[in-house]
């Protein structure tokens, strides 16, 4: 069973986001990086760029496969997980926690709205 | 083997093992009555003539071949221009043709590979070696791919708007057009910046390179054998630039000139054919190094080095999830394989030479190629170097008489040499050839 907390809200290509005030936390869920096995590798956008819900942001890379990362909610980086870029096994260890990617001002609270809540999502995965 | 005392023809070679009832049952499986059913070639696409091939005994084809092969003549030649015969010693040979080696089947399985995989890895170490550059590929088809490559890399690590690749006006024809049809459909343009005396002119290159630029290249010898003086200052222009330096040379050229990466090189490409591979219809072997930060954006393969489950060295493809195999359309490059055995030759060489012998015959690339000219200076109406510069291997020969002539007479006694224009010849001088310099010279003094 894979962990999906209720304080964040999930994307179909298994992204999170959390809801909390400007800032989001963005980045892979639980399930995503099981099914991606380790990751070796984590291209994420630089602080300052602008980010559409939606659209690609980075890549993230596991022994296996090179998947894109798709934006669960527009916004402009303000932070970035420098860490991943010297230990991106965190992405599998803690991907709710210090495996997060990036840090964005939410353009739209709205854009929330079109996320699945974790019920919807674990229905997705399971 | 049928009834008819002939053998029964099985489809598929020996490493598709296929037999027809496990082809028919796989078709069955898919629902299709036959393989033409299953790839529905059309048939406006279909050749359906007659191929022409009559069989032949092999004894028939051996005359024939032999036939063939004596049309070609039996000149002794002193061509170069990115193309150098140096002389490989037969250990490359009795060593790459063992059947280990030269097995036609995948040298990249972990599991069957190791030995071949290690031969590529301790390529690429040479290479790391020689360029200074922490990371080398395990070859491109060419120095022209490679050059390609770069371009395009240049393209993807730089985050500014540039797009323009600055190439010197000497530059071979195919390398240019290699890279040319590389660029096409990118945001990428080719432009030329001029050269001085044979090398590159540092101070028009600085007023044109600018905030457009992605890539400057350079090239050490250059096309025409002079030898770049100045390169750090090429460097210093395209970090200006924000540009991404690209330097051109060679296997042997490496053991003698400065090393890339302390003139600020960021990818180096080139022959690495130079050694383990005579001159061959302008086959090649292209060398690849870079900085460590464009690990993830570097074309074609790379063998890495880790640890099997018993704590053993252990040696595997690395970073393919960046080939298009895996990742189709965004690949870092479409090359999806590479020269692996001509790379293993070149190793071999390498390795044998060890770091005096590359000195050495990289010495004697200067020196041959400077009592040569110097020879051929004396003649009156003739001037060789053409450029006041140091060379290596190669150099120009400016002819009052035609230079046309003067080659068809040379190729009459048995020489051949590169025609550039009316007046204009080019002559490479190796280890090869470096014996047979005083019968060109007296050819050379009755052509004029």
């Amino acid at each position: 069973m894979f962990e999906v907390p209720t304080d964040r809200k999930y994307q179909e290509s298994h992204e999170y986001a959390t809801t909390d005030g400007e800032t989001a936390t963005v980045g892979i869920t639980d399930f995503a990086q099981d099914e991606l096995g380790d990751v070796v590798f984590v291209e994420l956008p630089e602080v300052g760029e602008e980010i559409t819900q939606g659209e690609e942001f980075g890549v993230v890379e596991s022994i296996k496969a090179v998947s894109d990362l798709y934006a669960p909610i527009s916004g402009t980086v303000t932070a970035v997980n420098e860490d991943l870029f010297d230990r991106p096994e965190l992405v599998n260890e803690e991907p709710y926690g210090d495996g997060w990617m990036l840090e964005v001002e939410v353009a739209d609270d709205a854009a929330f709205d079109e996320l699945l809540s974790a019920d919807e999502y674990r229905e997705q995965t399971e | 083997m049928s009834e008819g005392g002939r053998h029964e023809r099985v489809a598929g070679s020996p490493y598709t093992p296929h037999t027809p009832a496990e082809t028919a049952e796989m078709l069955a499986a898919v629902g299709v009555d036959s393989e033409a059913e299953l790839f529905d070639v059309p048939p406006e696409v279909r050749f359906d003539g007659d191929l022409g091939i009559e069989p032949r005994s092999e004894r028939e084809l051996r005359a024939e071949l032999s036939s063939v092969l004596a049309k070609n003549d039996d000149l002794t030649g002193f061509l170069g221009r990115d193309h150098h015969s140096h002389y490989v010693p037969s250990v490359v040979d009795d060593l790459s043709q063992r059947a280990e080696f030269l097995t036609s089947y995948t040298q990249y399985q972990p599991e069957i590979a190791q030995g071949f995989l290690q031969a590529l890895f301790e390529y690429q170490s040479l290479v790391v070696e020689l360029t200074g550059l922490p990371v080398a590929n395990c070859s491109m088809y060419d120095a022209a791919t490679a050059l390609g490559e770069a371009a395009r890399l240049a393209d993807r690590v730089r985050k500014v708007s540039g797009s323009v690749v600055w190439v010197p006006e000497v530059l071979h024809e195919n390398k240019r057009a290699v890279l040319e049809s590389y660029v096409d459909g990118t945001d990428l343009a080719v432009e030329t910046y001029p050269m001085a005396e044979g090398t590159v002119d540092v101070d028009a290159l600085a007023e044109l390179a600018d905030g457009e630029s992605a890539m400057i290249y350079a090239e050490n010898p250059t096309v025409h054998g002079t030898i770049e003086e100045r390169l750090s200052d090429v460097g210093d222009v395209a970090d200006e630039a924000g540009a991404l330096f690209c330097l051109g040379t060679d296997t042997v050229a490496l053991g003698l000139l400065e090393e890339p990466a302390s003139v600020g090189a960021d990818v180096v490409v080139g022959e690495a054919d130079a050694l383990g591979l005579p001159t061959a219809y302008g086959m090649g072997l292209g060398l690849f190094a870079t900085r460590e930060a464009f690990l993830r954006q570097v074309p074609g393969r790379l063998v890495g080095a880790g640890e099997d489950a018993a704590g053993k060295r252990a040696y595997t493809l690395t970073l393919q999830t960046r080939e298009q195999h895996i990742r189709k359309e965004r690949a870092t490059s479409n090359i999806c394989t590479n020269q692996a055995w001509v790379a293993l030759r070149t190793a071999m060489h390498l390795a044998w030479l060890g770091p005096d012998g590359l000195v050495d015959l990289a010495s004697r690339c200067v020196r041959e190629a400077e009592s040569l000219s110097a020879r051929l200076d004396e003649f009156p109406g003739v001037k060789a170097p053409v450029h006041d510069r140091h060379h290596f291997r190669e150099f120009l020969v400016r002819t009052d008489q035609p230079a046309p002539a003067i080659a068809r007479d040379l190729e009459a006694d048995g020489f051949a040499v590169h025609v550039l224009d009316d007046h204009l010849l080019q002559i490479c001088v190796t280890d090869v050839n470096a014996d047979e310099t005083d019968a060109l010279v007296a050819a050379f003094e009755e052509a004029l």
